[in-house]
């Protein structure tokens, strides 16, 4: 039995180790296959490629957040100026770079651009008056931050932005239809439209926005597939009773996107035209409350100011003067506390609830 | 506690007849380190009678680190200045800067000494009223001054509009470059400057800006005229204000050259 188990052994070029303990009983353990021939084919050639990527790939490069230039690392700049921790000036003459950037009001910015765009200057008096509004995008929980958002301001001082929007609004009676019209809607219509877009005589994507009365909404189903999105919703602010100010809105809103930086994600920055500079300065500032109410509406809940500077700045001149927000909006100042308190409430609640469930698993 | 640092020096060993007995080679330099870390036992040793010491077990030589003083944040240090100081003050006045540059700056070339009660009496309250008249109206004023000396100000005017050069035109330049100059501080030449004129293009005039009402700087300015029109804008001239100009007045040459 012993020699059979041997030979077997040899056949197939098993080799068993043998354990001895000190009851002198032998135990054999692991049968480790051994091969005198060569591997076979394709392994050698996997190894090698094997080795090979091993070589190429050098350690995961960790995500360097500079770019290379000339084979060194540049380091990005951290986007966020902190001049507020500079001196300030006490002389007429000051050389801005070393001390705190001046405060300015909306009228005293608006002055300042306008000098620079006088017609013995620049002559340009009605180019754009653009805010970059520096955001800090950090979410209500730690190292968690705010995506980036596109929204759609209600303006009360309309000017013309260079891209014309189109509206098609679905609406019943001819009374609201003529309403519609008047507003400025490019084309208004009920059942007899829904039908024109279901034969496909009018596309619904040449639209920029759909607008639609609730009277029309059970007849609307059947081209909601055609619009997945731009189905008119109360919550978008598509679908409701006004119709006038529905589309006021969608025409002469300004348009605005919140773009976190790619390497500093806690630093937002929001570029939006808020009117032209022959404007009456009350009414672009109108605009701009207006922008800065929009975005503190969807700020997160946390303690903190979300919106952090404001700048104005118009092209082709290179300034940028700071708002002083607390002037500009008062209101913001108050509500950032109560968020504050609300927050601390909230904490409180969870720390009760915490107790309880403690006390009751307990 | 204290540490050691050790760091390369290239050195050569010579021997006694000038040979070099050991090639320059590193050798290792060792500088000591002194710091002080704060540490507290875990186990607290037990009480002893009156004079005699703990028996300390290896118990009681565990440490927890409570503190480590190098990582203290720098207190400043208060310093009476025994002579005038750019942006820091005239003689006299008791400063509050961070130790480094109160060693390197200020008491090791003598310009000030240590704010003790001695030298309170000796430096602070005896220095008269005269020589507490600073040479300029503000700590910052120096540097300004040699600022704008150096500064060349591109004033940007219109190519086709017809334009007389006013204060305001250059408080706007200055405030384009980074300076707040108020109108009244602002000096133009006697001569009135008009345009829009080719012959100006690039050239070079001096104006003066007063600093809080006292001091005076001779500031160069050069003329550039741009087109709202892109297509007829002249050609960009990179870095113009390392490249010399043509004076304006050209009555005013000699004056001109003599202050470059």
């Amino acid at each position: 039995m012993a020699s059979c188990a041997v030979n077997f052994m040899k056949l197939f070029n098993f080799k068993s180790y043998q354990l001895v303990t000190s009851n002198l009983t032998r135990v054999n353990i692991n049968f480790i296959q051994v091969r005198d021939y060569a591997a076979r084919r394709g392994t050698r050639e996997k190894r090698l490629k094997l080795l090979r990527a091993k070589k190429n790939s050098k350690k995961p490069e960790e995500k360097t957040k500079g770019k290379k230039l000339k084979g060194i690392t540049v380091q990005p700049v951290y986007p966020r100026i902190q001049e507020e921790l500079k001196p300030s000036c006490i002389d007429d003459v000051v050389v801005t770079k070393y001390y705190r950037w001046k405060l300015y009001d909306f009228a005293e910015a608006i002055q300042c651009h306008r000098e620079t765009h006088h017609p013995t200057v620049y002559n340009q008096p009605d180019s754009y008056v653009q805010a970059h509004i520096e955001l800090d995008m950090t979410a209500a929980k730690k190292n968690r931050f705010v995506d980036n958002f596109s929204r759609l301001a209600t303006v009360a001082h309309p000017f013309p932005m260079g891209d014309p929007r189109s509206v098609i609004v679905f609406c019943k009676t001819s009374e609201l239809q003529n309403e519609a019209k008047e507003a400025g809607a490019n084309l208004v219509g009920d059942s007899s439209l829904i039908r024109e877009i279901e034969k496909g005589n009018v596309f619904i994507k040449d639209f920029d926005h759909v607008l639609a009365h609730p009277n029309v909404l059970p007849e609307m189903v059947s081209i909601r597939g055609l619009m997945r999105k731009t189905f008119p919703n109360a919550r978008a602010g598509t679908l409701g009773v006004d119709l006038t100010s529905m589309i006021k809105r969608f025409r002469d809103g300004i348009r605005y996107s919140a773009q976190k930086d790619e390497h500093w994600q806690d630093f937002g920055l929001i570029k939006v035209n808020i009117g032209k500079l022959d404007m009456e300065i009350e009414h672009l500032q109108e605009n701009l409350q207006n922008v800065l109410r929009d975005i503190h509406s969807v700020r997160p809940k946390r303690k903190g100011p979300f919106i952090t500077k404001v700048l104005i700045c118009s092209a082709p001149s290179v300034e940028k003067f700071k708002l002083n927000l607390a002037a500009l909006l008062p209101e913001l100042a108050s509500d950032l506390e109560e968020a504050s308190d609300s927050d601390e409430d909230e904490e409180d609640e969870g720390d009760m609830r915490k107790r309880k469930m403690k006390a009751i698993s307990a | 506690m204290t540490g050691y640092c050790a760091s390369r020096l290239v050195t050569g060993v010579l021997g006694w007849n000038g040979h070099c007995l050991r090639a320059p080679s590193t050798v290792p330099l060792i500088l000591q380190i002194r710091n002080t870390f704060i540490l507290q036992r875990r186990t607290p040793p037990g009480l002893t009678k009156k004079n005699k010491r703990p028996k300390l077990r290896s118990r009681h030589y565990v440490y927890d680190l409570v503190e480590d003083t190098n990582l203290r944040k720098q207190e400043n240090l208060n310093v009476i200045l025994t002579s005038y100081v750019q942006g820091l003050g005239v003689k006299g006045d008791r400063v509050s800067v961070k130790p480094k540059l109160a060693y390197e700056k200020l008491l090791l070339p003598g310009l000030a000494v240590y704010a003790t009660r001695e030298n309170v009496k000796m430096y602070e309250e005896s220095v008269d009223k005269e020589e507490k008249t600073p040479a300029f109206s503000s700590a910052s004023v120096e540097r300004t001054v040699g600022i704008l000396s150096r500064q060349i100000l591109a004033v940007v005017m219109n190519l086709e509009t017809e334009w007389t050069l006013q204060p305001w035109h250059l408080r706007i330049s200055f405030r384009k470059a980074g300076f707040i100059v108020p109108e009244y501080a602002i000096e133009l030449p006697e001569e009135p400057i008009k345009g829009p004129n080719l012959d100006l293009e690039g050239k070079e005039f001096k104006i003066t800006v007063t600093i809080n009402k006292s001091e005076t700087v001779p500031v160069r300015c050069r003329i550039h005229h741009w087109s709202t029109n892109p297509g007829d804008r002249l050609p960009y001239v990179q870095d113009h204000w390392q490249q010399t100009a043509e004076p304006l007045f050209p009555d005013n040459q000699k004056s001109f050259q003599s202050d470059q």
